[in-house]
Parts: C-alpha cells; sequence; structure tokens
C-alpha cells in the first residue's frame, strides 16, 4: 500500500499511475500541451523501466505523483481560458 | 468541494452556477471579435484554426509546469520581496533566492552573480553601456560582431555617438567570426568583446570557448548574449571564461519580461547601472524585483537542467526531418549558416526563384517569420543575412523555423507539406524559374530596356 520510509512503489502503483498521467493528458485542451504530456510520460517511464534501486525507484515515483498533481491542476487552468477557436492540428480536415 | 469544482469543470456535463460563474469569466478574458466557430478571420486572412507555432526564436509558449509555480505568486503571496516586515515579503524573498539559485545553477555560476532584469535587451543595454560609461577614462574601444542582435547594435551605436570607438567583426559565409581578426582587433584600450552564444536569425554557435581564451589572453573583458542559447546548450561561465552574460525568461519556456545578467566577481566586473532607485539587486537594477516572473524563470531553468538532454534529441530528429522532407520535393533550398556549428532547433531556409513576402502569405497556417521578430516590420533583407554575403534575391526568401519541446512530428510533415505546396506553386508562376529549367544561366542574362 502507502509507502513508509523508503519502500519502492508496487508494478501496480506505477501501473496507476502511469495510466493516471495519460488520462490527465488528454484533458489539455491545447494540442501542444496534451501530446507533449502522453509522450513525456510514455518517454520517462520507459526510461526508468529498468531502475531497481529502491530509494531510486522511491525517487522517480514520488517525482512522478507530484508531476500527476501539477498537470491536474493545470489541466483545468488550460480549460478555464480555452480559445474558442481549436488549434489547425484538432481540426479534422473536411 | 474542490473534487465536486473539478469534475464538473472537466466533464462539463450541465451548466450548474458554477461553471456559468467560470465561463463569465472566462468570456471576459479571451477576445472574440476575430474568432468565431468557422475559423479566425485577422488582417484579411481567415484560417480554419490556430496556426501550428514553428516560431521558437520569437518566444516560446510557457511550460504548464512553470505556469504553475508561479501562479500561488499572483494569487495569494502577493508580497513584495523587499519589504522586511512581514511575513508576504519574506516569502517573496525566499522564492526570489531560490530562483536566483536555480538560474545559476543552470550556467554554473553562483546566486551572488545574478541580477534580474526586464529582459535580455535590459541585460545587453546593462552590460556594454554600463561596463563602457564605467571605465570610460581608460577604456574607449568596443568589439562586436555584425550579427548581434538589434539591442546590441543599437547600444554600441549610441555608444559611437558619445565618442566611444567600434569595430563590427565580420562574418564568414557560414556565420562565424575569424578568430585571427579578433586577435588583430583588439588594442590596449579595448574595454569589451560582444559575441552572442547562438544567434537568433540563423543559430549559427559562435566558438565562445576560444574567443573566451583569447580575451583571458588579453585582460579584456567578455560579453555574451546567450538569450538564445540557454537551456539549448551547455553553457559554462568557467569553462567560457565569460565576465557578463544576458540571458531571457521567454526564450526559455518561461514568462515574457524578465531576464537576468550574469556578472563574474572573480575577477569583478563594474558596470554603472541604467536604472537608478532604490539600490535592489546589488544597486546594478533598481525597482520592485517581479516576484511571480522571476520565479518562473527560475522554475523553467530548473526544468531545463532536467530536459534539456532529451529535448536536444528529440529536435535534432525534429530537425532532420523537416530538412529532408522539404529537400525529397523540392530542390534550390539553402541552409543558412553552417550546418555543423548550429543550434538544432534553428533551421533558416531559402528558396530559390521564390519571392519570400509571397511565400509568408501562403504559408499562414504555419507559424512561422522571415528575418527576426525585430525586423520584419520593414522592408529591408534581413542585415544578419547581408553580413552573410547571401544574394538579396535569396536574402529575401528566408524562412526561419523555430522547432521546440512542444513541437510534434505531425507538425512538422504538416509544415513540409504546406511549403512544399506554396514553394511548387509559386514556382510554376515564375518565368524565372521557366527559364532556369531550360538551362538559361539568370546571371548572365542581359536585361534589355524596352
Amino acid at each position: 500500500m502507502a509507502a513508509s520510509g523508503v519502500a519502492a512503489p508496487t508494478r501496480a502503483e506505477v501501473l496507476q499511475l502511469y495510466r493516471s498521467l495519460l488520462r490527465v493528458a488528454r484533458q489539455f485542451c491545447d494540442y501542444n500541451v496534451r501530446e507533449y504530456t502522453k509522450r513525456r510520460t510514455i518517454d520517462a517511464f520507459r526510461d526508468k523501466k529498468n531502475l531497481t534501486d529502491p530509494s531510486q525507484l522511491f525517487a522517480a515515483f514520488s517525482d512522478g505523483k507530484a508531476q500527476l498533481e501539477v498537470a491536474k491542476r493545470q489541466a483545468i487552468v488550460y480549460s478555464l481560458y480555452a480559445p474558442k477557436v481549436k488549434s489547425i492540428m484538432d481540426i479534422k480536415p473536411s | 468541494m474542490a473534487s465536486k469544482l473539478l469534475r464538473q469543470t472537466l466533464t462539463k456535463t450541465k451548466p450548474t452556477n458554477v461553471i456559468r460563474r467560470f465561463s463569465t469569466a472566462a468570456a471576459i478574458a479571451s477576445p472574440s471579435e476575430y474568432e468565431d466557430p468557422t475559423g479566425i478571420t485577422m488582417k484579411g486572412v481567415k484560417i480554419a484554426g490556430r496556426p501550428l507555432y514553428l516560431d521558437m526564436q520569437a518566444t516560446s509558449p510557457v511550460d504548464p509546469r512553470v505556469l504553475d509555480s508561479m501562479l500561488p505568486y499572483y494569487l495569494s503571496r502577493y508580497g513584495n520581496p523587499h519589504s522586511r516586515t512581514h511575513l508576504y515579503g519574506w516569502e517573496s524573498e525566499t522564492a526570489v533566492e531560490t530562483a536566483r539559485a536555480q538560474v545559476a545553477t543552470l550556467i554554473g555560476a553562483s546566486p551572488k552573480e545574478i541580477i534580474f532584469t526586464s529582459g535580455a535587451t535590459e541585460s545587453n543595454n546593462i552590460s556594454i553601456k554600463g561596463v563602457m560609461h564605467f571605465y570610460k577614462d581608460k577604456k574607449r574601444h568596443v568589439i562586436t560582431t555584425q550579427t548581434e542582435h538589434k539591442c546590441v547594435l543599437d547600444s554600441c551605436r549610441h555608444l559611437q555617438q558619445e565618442g566611444f570607438e567600434v569595430t563590427y567583426l565580420p562574418v564568414g559565409s557560414d556565420g562565424l567570426i575569424d578568430l585571427d581578426r579578433l586577435r588583430k582587433e583588439i588594442r590596449p584600450d579595448t574595454g569589451l568583446v560582444s559575441v552572442m552564444t547562438v544567434n537568433n536569425e540563423i543559430g549559427v554557435v559562435q566558438p565562445i570557448e576560444e574567443i573566451g581564451k583569447i580575451c583571458k589572453e588579453f585582460n579584456v573583458p567578455f560579453h555574451t548574449d546567450a538569450a538564445q542559447a540557454l537551456a539549448k546548450i551547455k553553457i559554462d561561465v568557467d569553462k567560457w571564461n565569460v565576465s557578463l552574460m544576458s540571458l531571457s525568461g521567454h526564450k526559455i519556456y518561461g514568462p515574457k519580461g524578465v531576464g537576468a545578467l550574469y556578472m563574474r566577481r572573480r575577477p569583478r566586473i563594474r558596470v554603472e547601472p541604467q536604472m537608478n532607485g532604490g539600490g535592489q539587486e546589488r544597486g546594478i537594477r533598481s525597482g520592485t524585483v517581479p516576484t511571480p516572473l522571476v520565479v518562473g524563470m527560475g522554475a523553467a531553468c530548473e526544468l531545463a537542467l532536467k530536459e534539456m538532454e532529451y529535448d536536444e534529441k528529440r529536435i535534432k530528429r525534429l530537425q532532420e526531418r523537416l530538412l529532408n522532407g522539404i529537400r525529397e520535393k523540392i530542390d534550390g533550398v539553402v541552409v543558412n549558416g553552417s550546418m555543423d556549428r548550429r543550434y538544432v532547433g534553428n533551421l533558416n531556409l531559402s528558396f530559390a526563384y521564390v519571392e519570400g513576402e509571397s511565400l509568408l502569405m501562403g504559408l499562414k497556417e504555419v507559424a512561422v517569420s522571415s528575418g527576426s521578430a525585430c525586423t520584419s516590420a520593414s522592408l529591408e533583407p534581413s542585415y544578419v543575412l547581408r553580413a552573410l554575403g547571401v544574394d538579396e534575391d535569396m536574402a529575401h526568401t528566408s524562412i526561419r523555423f523555430g522547432i521546440g519541446r512542444f513541437t510534434t512530428e505531425e507538425e512538422i510533415d504538416r509544415a513540409v507539406e504546406l511549403t512544399v505546396k506554396q514553394v511548387e506553386k509559386l514556382r510554376e508562376m515564375s518565368p524565372l524559374y521557366e527559364m532556369v529549367k531550360e538551362g538559361i544561366d539568370i546571371k548572365q542574362i542581359h536585361w534589355a530596356q524596352h
């Protein structure tokens, strides 16, 4: 369950963090930020796939959780000020 | 309560009081004179959506993580960092000092050597005019290059009017200065050498380390404008032997209106302040330090430290994709500036037999620039390209593509497609191109008058 001290996160927790980050990425109304969040999450998790040291794992996991909080807040802020017209990349060619 | 707000704003089910209150605020915030559901009409041009942004050298979007760090200082922690008597001032000051340390770490300096200013232009002004005015009795000569930013050239011109002498070093066709020429131009009364690290128009990286060695040899202060270089290439002020460095916030995914000046303490460089007042920022730059902006710049620098490697690899791939994509479909594409000593996110291309203004007018769905943002108002071709020795007609057709952290592969592909389409369309209409295809050498034509 919740890590106390320097205990490494479980596989389930890591997967849940990954899915939450991707879910929050989809909620951004800005094309560039959305794509960046998605891409950066995938690349960051792939990069750290082979970490074994528990303290490193814990640091990476907490960092990921902090980034998730930032992303959740910013998804709301961006949606409050969303421009009426979307980016041209989001508009399907008719 | 907070989670209910979150759920409502994110899912937008039925308009409740909460949503209506937020949406009214949003309507006041965004102008709608030119936006309507079918697209945007501005300056007589109609496009279906917001253009894709490929102008990172002009400015960059604020990273959401940077915005997140700035907002508390606009909402509840709004104190003046120079107020010594209450919590608001203390927390604001702590934030400013943290940001100062973040900026210093990125360039390998100590926090005591960082002064916050309103931008790289102000930092350049302080460096050039401030240094020369301070040492005006002994030093009367400044060396700079022909491809510097307008603020540096204008400050030098101002010094010339005051009676100083300025040498403008020429650049080769690859955009780099000649180090032997620099060595020859240094005189006993040279007070400053100013060379920008990464050029904003063509993206070439000058040999700063070598220039630093030469300046150390002759004991001349060395100033570099690193506004385009910060967070893009590795900066080490000790290795480069730089005495002054100008930094900008809005080129590194931070807010506009903030910058910094690095001033070496060992050996100490002195400047005459350009902004007089209450002695803030070590007396160099008086005025209230804008806490939210400074916090944003600090956060952007810290992010850059983590993301620089990842960003650079990605942007290099995107640059190759862009260049190869365009070169595959059309010929007569020239890259302005050296290809090896270049920052990967800046690609300045000239298209032969195409007129620049019409090319830009056809590329309304891509936000690019020709020349730099400062000079695009005038009709003459960019002075940087002229200094490179580029022909007038090629200089007029130059486009600068700026790739950044948020650029996607699809945007690059779309930009390639739109550019190629527009260039082919213009070349089809061009009689000059027809003649070239038939094998006639344009430069040999003798244009007879009627």
